[in-house]
């Protein structure tokens, strides 16, 4: 199943480096640097995703202490930091030829950074706690608490006055998206998706082998 | 506006390095899992080394 889910994660990389670079044009403002668009977003909605799942495992493991939802939960946070990171990452990079910064301390790029830090803080809490019953409730509520910062990112755009444009897709109302484009951008989402699921699938597996190992 | 294809590359160089990094780390891990399994099977079935080995019942003396 892991295998299979790996070999559908690479032939969907395949197809949206295909559909990004040889059949989505040359945006007219922007020019090819756009084209990080779609990895930029699908990896930000891939991370959105992982934290999702995330959040439900923490809530579950909280409820009825299942080792199981430990694991996916550590799993799926573990990869959406992943995710996020390649995510502000690309952001960076893209930001210097459009915006002429790598950088700047808006809502949208403050509140992304103190989600990253608050993900790697989670991580390094699993580290840090030698109990492994209470390093997993703890992180379980830190993972709780940094997921719930997810909707204060989306719509930080909207609250604040800020350098990062608004959502073009996830919001009310149509988009003005070329549907081209929206293509590629879908195809590459339904890739990193793949490639998202594949990691945890297989974080999850090395988890379970650990915790037998230290049985 | 110019392409700067540089920064496409760069952004997408780095991607690649980050996810090939990550399972590279999966796959190193679940391997050294799998040695460190298979070299506890072996300990578990194979006589101790380090104590003495004990005698067949029937060669057994009894104790004074």
């Amino acid at each position: 199943m892991v295998k299979v889910l790996g070999w559908l994660a690479a032939l969907g990389v395949a197809a949206g480096l295909i559909v990004g670079f040889g059949v989505a044009p040359r945006e007219v403002t922007q020019g090819n640097v756009q084209r990080i668009m779609y990895l930029h977003v699908p990896a930000v909605w891939v991370a959105y995703l992982s934290f999702i799942v995330g959040f439900v495992a923490s809530v579950a493991y909280l409820a009825r202490r299942r080792e199981g939802a430990d694991r996916l939960a550590h799993a799926a946070c573990e990869v959406g930091t992943v995710f996020l990171g390649v995510n502000i990452a690309t952001g960076a990079i893209w930001g210097k030829p459009t915006w002429g910064t790598w950088w700047t301390w808006d809502a949208r790029l403050t509140s992304v950074a103190v989600v990253f830090v608050m993900f790697l803080a989670y991580l390094l809490l699993r580290q840090a706690v030698e109990d492994r019953e209470r390093g997993a409730r703890y992180a379980a509520v830190l993972g709780i608490v940094a997921a719930l910062n997810i909707p204060l990112v989306h719509f930080s755009v909207y609250w604040w006055r800020t350098l990062h444009q608004p959502p073009s897709l996830i919001k009310p109302g149509s988009s003005a998206m070329s549907p081209v484009i929206l293509v590629a951008l879908l195809v590459n989402f339904a890739a990193l998706a793949l490639l998202g699921a594949y990691f945890v699938a297989r974080r999850t597996r090395v988890l379970a082998a650990e915790a037998e190992a230290l049985a | 506006m110019p392409d700067n294809w540089g920064f496409v590359l760069a952004a997408y160089g780095l991607a690649a390095f980050v996810f090939l990094g990550y399972w590279r780390w999966l796959i190193r891990k679940e391997h050294d899992l799998r040695a460190l399994r298979s070299d506890r099977a072996m300990r578990s079935h194979s006589p101790s080394r380090t104590a003495h080995p004990r005698p067949e019942p029937g060669s057994r003396a009894p104790l004074p």
